[in-house]
């Protein structure tokens, strides 16, 4: 007479649940920051080296803080942003190729969640040099509605949704090209065609008083 | 399409001779013109880069702050305890007690909560001690008499279905492809292959090929527990198997077509092998021959 035959399967199920919990262990003892730094020393190219990083920072900080303070209104925001977004890239150096680089900081930029003080009013200055357009032409009823226009246009600007500001003034000011903005902001060019349709539209609306 | 994007492109120089004619005579184009002319000249805020970078570089050089440095053999030995702890913790809950009649034997133990069960010859039960007040399961291949105490659910699994009671005596049969149940005491459920049934104290209950039949026991008790046992409607080769169990003997049946036999109705001692023999070499028209503990029953 045969009997019951279940015991073969409590066989396979021990080692199995055992080898279970020996590979939680293993992995929490693998994300010890201890072996983190030693992961760290051993790649000293790219990034993780002084003074690609410096040279790094020198060539992409400033747009990064531009960039986030069109975003923002707030230049005190803009720079801590920036801040945590290159101290982020040097944490993760290692695991970072400097062709990555510049996506990971925007990437970083983009998604931080630090004390968002709420949404501030962006102020731009125009800069003293005014590029000259037959100056001699100009009465002064010509000039005081030029800096009239230009007010309008700096309050109009401020009024600007996120997306149609930021794509604007990274174009206006900065002059990046479509592709560049489209990365930067993490859209498709033709998103970034739209965006800028709209801010014109909305800016000569308010301008011209329209609404 | 072109209405909004159009205005991206005439800003990026992208429209072409005709299009830039028509957008020139429109009326906004001067405003249109005068944004793109002043936003050129606007400029962000300064930014002192250098004194940013300082503050990088004081931040980030300070790797000692974030890292806790514990002795790697305190979590090595931690590790090993957690797993020790955990895979004898996970063997101590799934041990699983079995109990065993050998031919020619029964066996009789308790439960945990002091139930009661009896194996009849040839059975095998398993069952989980951990938990078992809140978990009274048992598995049964072959045969047994239950006097399962009150409290929760105590249930019976076999292979062929499953008997559920609070409290009760009650016999379960579970031998090829047959599957009987008799209550004795209390109330039975007993469900197979998606049938229920209800038992209560003298009914009995067969499932056999998919087929169901009630039947009545008047007795308080399984026949086999006195070795008295009677059948109604078993299969002569089931009966045949009983007998080789109850007395540890082989015995071999040499009929053409033994499934051809009528099935075997009536009374089979347990306790004089003779006599059981008899019942069936008479109730069949064979003959039996007895050589040391083999059995071989041919047509007369």
């Amino acid at each position: 007479m045969a009997f019951s035959k279940k015991k073969e399967y409590r066989a396979i199920g021990i080692p199995y649940f055992f080898c279970r919990f020996a590979g939680v262990i293993i992995n929490f003892y693998n994300l010890h920051p201890l072996l983190q730094a030693k992961m760290k020393q051993n790649s000293l190219k790219g990034i993780c080296e002084e003074i690609i990083y410096s040279n790094f920072f020198k060539s992409h900080a400033k747009a990064l803080r531009n960039y986030l303070f069109y975003k923002y209104g707030n230049e005190e925001q803009a720079e801590d942003v920036t801040q945590e977004a290159f101290i982020k890239l040097w944490e993760n150096c290692a695991s970072v190729p400097l062709e990555k680089a510049k996506s990971f900081l925007y990437t970083v930029a983009n998604n931080t969640t630090l004390n968002q003080i709420a949404h501030q009013k962006v102020v731009l200055e125009y800069t003293k040099k005014n590029p000259v357009s037959g100056t001699d032409k100009q009465s002064p009823e010509f000039l005081m509605e030029e800096d009239q226009f230009k007010v309008k246009l700096q309050k109009a600007i401020a009024n600007l949704t996120e997306a149609q500001r930021t794509a604007f003034l990274l174009h206006r000011i900065d002059g990046k090209k479509y592709h560049e903005i489209a990365e930067i902001l993490g859209i498709s060019v033709k998103a970034v065609e739209k965006r800028l349709h709209g801010a014109l539209n909305e800016l000569r609306k308010e301008i011209d008083n329209i609404r | 399409m072109k209405d909004d994007t159009m205005l991206a492109k005439w800003l990026n120089n992208e429209l072409d001779a005709k299009e830039l004619e028509a957008f020139m005579s429109t009326p906004e184009f001067a405003t249109y013109n005068k944004i793109k002319e002043y936003s050129a000249q606007l400029t962000a805020p300064e930014a002192d880069m250098d004194a940013l970078y300082a503050r990088i570089s004081a931040n980030k050089n300070k790797p000692a702050q974030k890292v806790r440095t514990l002795n790697p053999w305190i979590s090595r030995i931690a590790a090993m305890l957690v797993i020790a702890l955990g895979a004898t913790y996970f063997l101590y809950i799934n041990k699983t007690t079995t109990q065993l009649a050998e031919n020619g034997q029964r066996t009789e133990f308790l439960l945990p909560d002091n139930s009661s069960v009896t194996l009849n010859a040839g059975s095998e039960a398993d069952y989980k001690t951990w938990n078992w007040k809140n978990n009274r399961k048992l598995q049964l291949d072959g045969e047994a008499y239950f006097k399962a105490a009150k409290g929760k659910t105590f249930d019976v699994v076999t292979a062929m279905g499953k008997v559920t009671v609070v409290g009760t005596q009650f016999n379960v049969k579970a031998r090829d492809n047959r599957f009987d149940v008799t209550c004795f005491e209390g109330k039975v459920r007993v469900t197979s292959n998606g049938k229920a049934v209800l038992l209560t104290p003298g009914k009995s209950i067969t499932f056999e090929n998919g087929k169901m039949q009630t039947s009545e026991d008047k007795k308080t008790q399984p026949g086999w527990l006195t070795y008295e046992v009677v059948y109604s409607n078993e299969k002569l080769t089931s009966v045949i198997n009983e007998i080789e169990r109850q007395y540890s003997v082989d015995v071999e049946l040499t009929v053409q077509h033994p499934e051809k036999l009528s099935a075997f109705t009536g009374y089979i001692p347990m306790n004089n092998l003779n006599n059981a023999l008899e019942s069936i070499t008479t109730a069949y028209n064979l003959k039996s021959q007895k050589t040391g503990n083999k059995i071989i029953l041919s047509v007369e």
